[in-house]
């Protein structure tokens, strides 16, 4: 069995922060394992701009910001592998990979970081009524067909969902040349960015129906309509509501799931609310020495925001290494929950003891839109730290901070929102 | 001419064109549909039955239990994953045991081996099970394969063995010709043959009533089905179904029952709707939430409860419908027609059929070799040879198969894990994939969690590939059905140029 002290699994932004800032923390013997025939993940395909506004203070394309840190990789020698699968991974860090080039073996390791990334959330999963015709795809199928293989999908898309890339491609395909009639949206606000509600539908004139969804697909071969329907407050269809839009896509843009194949496999103690594993504020998961970040450990908005975990996780994984911290699964740790208004809170535990000054950085999603409202930590009836937001949105993370010494002797921690 | 023309490549259709590939005989083997398997063998719950539950002296009965026992060696010698995983009736209330005892009896009467459970010993075999179940009947010899998978492989090892088939071939009418017959397709292509063979599932009471003094009705009956992530399968090691219910218009179904497919993944279903239409496989509204709402309440009784207290929505990856070929005989109609010599029915072949189709498609076969004094073909051989899965290789395998072939190491479907070797063989195969829905029906590359948002783009590539065609002209399923409309700034070349 071959042996390596850090393997990372995935090749995307994530991945290279974790290994990039692992190397600077002082571990030389790294391994990057990444599936697809290049390094930077799901950058390649997007070649939009907006990317590394709050890391580099420029706006990069994706490809772009990718180029920075796989030039980066380079530079410091970090060892990597292409075309490579990991199809198993066990909680005591042994990998099984497989390529063309070695066939199928193992690696064992002293420090994983899980750096998957996310998939899409496909129709099936959706469980849409109608039959089952050509041009019903994802938001990024369709990115990867136009932007790495050069063809267009269809010619006239409804687009179910307005997440981020879905909003991403509804500019594109109008550039593109092709009709984007309208996107419709079960929630009663969009769940992506309000830049991106700005810059690729109000500036392109493309309709935005809110608490609305697709309640049939229609076609034979092709799809020929999608009925769409308006939504009580259970999301579900009113009668009397429907019409039929005319089209000959479905992109479904509606939602990303952290791809945990690998860690449920390696028995890693899971959340319910984000679909990634319960880590510690050093991201380390149940499993001793396997850490996680980025999108598989929680979906975030914002790829500088994924590169600052992978930093993090790099450099707690290489004082893992060092013998210097970690295992904080068995050690005595404060509960983080969420409370009014507060989506699941990553991390889930925060360890005693340590550097009482450390500033540990709590994430959430809120539950709603709340306008002028207050983002509290509490211990108990105290208030351990608070933070004032203009617009909280499900659609944008909420970050609040706090040092560690302020949570004193509290067994939990309770993230929530008071508007 | 033809000695035999088969129309339809649903369960019996692909059963006798392999059964027909044993004597010396040219045959044909038409299906209207892009692809083998596009009827009702393609959407059901993949159930093999044991046979205790249909009424002794019937078609039904005698060719499902008769069916049954041919699995073993069948799917042995076609290389095809088989499960006698068992299927549990159980009786949720104290009113329904009556009918436990009733179908006792008449497994004892088909010569099916059944045990009666009671909540004692349901609970010592399902510890999982969280409410008490009053009782249950379960069958051992009950089983599940993959239906659609079942069918390419005898179509494929027919093909080997030299019969024809012809895809996307719609047979509109059935004609006398002197002692033989005119198979007349869409085209306006009249193919002669001696025997005709109607496999034509929803349709199959068409062919026969043009042609026979006696008549029949096929009510297209519709059930729709779940299928759950396979990270349950742990808890699903048999078929549990509710006792079966009466139907409006005739028969009975199983009912809804939860099964453990032998690829892995879990089926939820299925409700049974009659139909109008008998191609139109739209899965509607009401049926999904028919199937969740029943589950919510059946949940509490079966094992997978101990995984998910709740009946879990995020587990679902995907859901499909499928027609049964309802006879208003209400039973198998298999023979030759009274009054058209030469043209062999099997029709109105609804559940059982997958159980019973292997057991019906020797049966008629044999009538047509008897009926063509045929000879056996002495270089039949009723072995396909395939690779198993990579997915189910052991790890010596693995090496061994990416060895010999180093696309085994390259992954494109990951959810399923199916690589490109699998991917180009199930296109290069006799009948082999000719379409994207082709390849994941052969492979299952799409049929994960993620449903092909991975891998769709680099098996359209690889179709492209094989089959010397550009990626516009990739196909999901039929003509019409392609998945790229157009290369990039196409669009805006086009505009300049006027």
């Amino acid at each position: 069995m071959r042996k390596v002290d850090l393997l990372v699994i995935g090749g995307g932004s994530a991945g290279m922060a974790a290994a990039i800032s692992a190397y600077e923390a002082g571990v030389r013997d790294i391994l990057v394992v990444e599936r697809s025939g290049a390094l930077g993940g799901v950058l390649n395909q997007c070649i939009h701009n907006g990317f590394g506004l709050h890391r580099y203070n420029e706006e990069l394309t994706g490809p772009e910001y990718a180029k920075r840190n796989i030039d980066r990789m380079k530079e410091l020698g970090i060892p990597y592998l292409l075309n490579t699968f990991v199809i198993g991974l066990t909680g005591d860090r042994v990998a099984t990979v497989v390529n063309p080039d070695e066939g199928q073996y193992r690696i064992k390791a002293g420090a994983v970081i899980l750096a998957m990334g996310c998939r899409e959330r496909a129709r099936g999963a959706l469980l849409i009524p109608g039959s089952r015709p050509a041009g019903i795809l994802t938001a990024g199928t369709a990115q990867r067909y136009l932007n790495l293989q050069g063809y267009v999908p269809g010619k006239e898309f409804v687009i179910l969902g307005s997440g981020d890339i879905g909003l991403i491609m509804a500019r594109q395909l109008v550039l593109e040349g092709v009709k984007v009639k309208e996107v419709v949206e079960i929630m009663p606000y969009s769940s992506g960015l309000t830049r991106n509600i700005s810059q690729c539908l109000h500036d392109y004139g493309i309709p935005l129906s809110l608490s609305s969804t697709v309640t049939e697909i229609r076609g034979k071969a092709r799809v020929t309509s999608v009925v769409v329907a308006k939504v009580d407050e259970a999301r579900r269809p009113i009668p009397g509501t429907e019409r039929e839009i005319p089209c000959d896509t479905l992109l479904i843009s509606a939602g990303l799931i952290p791809e945990n194949e690998l860690t449920e496999q390696a028995g890693i103690v899971m959340s319910k609310g984000t679909k990634g594993a319960e880590v510690s504020e050093c991201l380390e998961t149940s499993a001793e020495g396997v850490f996680s970040c980025g999108n598989v450990l929680h979906v975030h908005d914002l790829v500088d925001h994924v590169s600052e975990e992978g930093d993090a996780a790099g450099y707690h994984a290489a004082m893992y290494l060092a013998g210097k911290s970690g295992g904080s699964s068995k050690k005595d740790r404060i509960r983080v929950l969420p409370g009014n208004g507060a989506g699941t809170v990553v991390p889930q535990y925060i360890t005693r003891g340590g550097d009482p000054e450390e500033e540990i950085r709590l994430m959430f999603r809120p539950r709603a839109v709340y306008r002028n409202a207050k983002v509290l930590l509490r211990c108990g009836d105290r208030t351990a730290a608070a933070k004032k937001m203009m617009v909280l949105t499900p659609g944008e993370m909420c970050t609040v901070t706090v040092r560690r010494k302020d949570l004193g002797d509290a067994e939990t921690v309770t993230a929530e929102v008071e508007a | 001419m033809y000695d035999v023309i088969v129309i339809g490549t649903g369960i019996c259709g692909a059963a006798a064109a392999r059964e027909l590939s044993r004597y010396d005989l040219k045959v044909l083997v038409l299906e209207k549909g892009s692809d083998l398997c596009s009827g009702a063998s393609r959407g059901n719950s993949a159930m093999v039955h044991g046979g205790f539950d249909a009424d002794p002296g019937t078609e039904k009965a005698k060719y499902n239990v008769a069916g049954n026992r041919m699995f073993d060696q069948l799917c042995g010698e076609l290389n095809v994953p088989f499960e006698r995983s068992g299927t549990l009736i159980l009786a949720t209330t104290e009113a329904e045991v009556p009918e436990l005892y009733r179908l006792k009896e008449k497994s004892i009467e088909n010569g099916v081996e059944t045990i009666l459970m009671d909540t004692e010993a349901l609970k010592k075999r399902w510890p999982d099970m969280k409410a008490d179940a009053p009782g249950g009947l379960f069958c051992p010899s009950g089983g599940m394969v993959c239906p659609y998978g079942l069918v390419f492989a005898l179509c494929e090892n027919a093909a080997e063995n030299g019969v024809e088939f012809r895809r996307s071939a719609l047979v509109t009418k059935v004609e006398r010709a002197g002692e033989a017959w005119d198979v007349v397709l869409a085209s306006g292509e009249r193919l002669r043959t001696k025997i005709v063979m109607n496999c034509a599932g929803t349709h199959a009471d068409e062919f026969n009533n043009m042609v026979s003094d006696r008549k029949f009705t096929i009510i297209p009956r519709f059930g729709g089905h779940i299928i759950m992530d396979r990270k349950y399968i742990p808890w699903v090691d048999t078929t549990i179904t509710q006792t079966p219910t009466p139907l409006p218009t005739g028969g009975h179904t199983k009912g809804m029952g939860i099964m453990p497919s032998v690829d892995g993944t879990v089926i939820l279903g299925c409700e049974a709707t009659d139909h109008t239409d008998k191609d139109d496989v739209s899965l509607p509204r009401e049926s999904i939430d028919q199937i969740v709402n029943y589950f919510k309440g059946f949940w509490k009784y079966l094992p997978i409860s101990a995984a998910s207290e709740e009946f879990p929505m995020d587990g679902i990856i995907s859901a499909y419908g499928g027609l049964r070929p309802h006879p208003d005989t209400d039973d198998f109609v298999i023979g030759e027609a009274p009054g058209a010599p030469g043209f062999i029915n099997a029709a109105g072949i609804e559940s059982p059929g997958l159980t019973a189709g292997p057991a019906i498609g020797k049966h008629i076969a044999e009538l047509a070799a008897e009926m063509l004094d045929a000879a056996p073909d002495a270089s039949f051989d009723p072995v396909r040879h395939v690779k198993k899965p990579f997915r189910v290789m052991t790890d010596e395998e693995r090496a061994a198969a990416i060895a010999e072939n180093p696309d085994y190491a390259k992954i494109v479907c990951r959810c399923e894990l199916v690589t490109e070797a699998e991917i180009r063989d199930a296109i290069r195969r006799p009948v082999g994939a000719r379409s994207v829905g082709g390849v994941k029906m052969r492979t299952r590359a799409g049929m994960g969690r993620c449903q092909g948002g991975f891998c769709q783009n680099r098996v359209v590539e690889i179709l492209a590939e094989e089959l010397g065609i550009a990626p516009t002209e990739v196909l999901l399923s039929g003509e019409g059905s392609n998945i790229l409309t157009g290369e990039c700034c196409e669009v805006h070349f086009k505009e300049a140029e006027a």
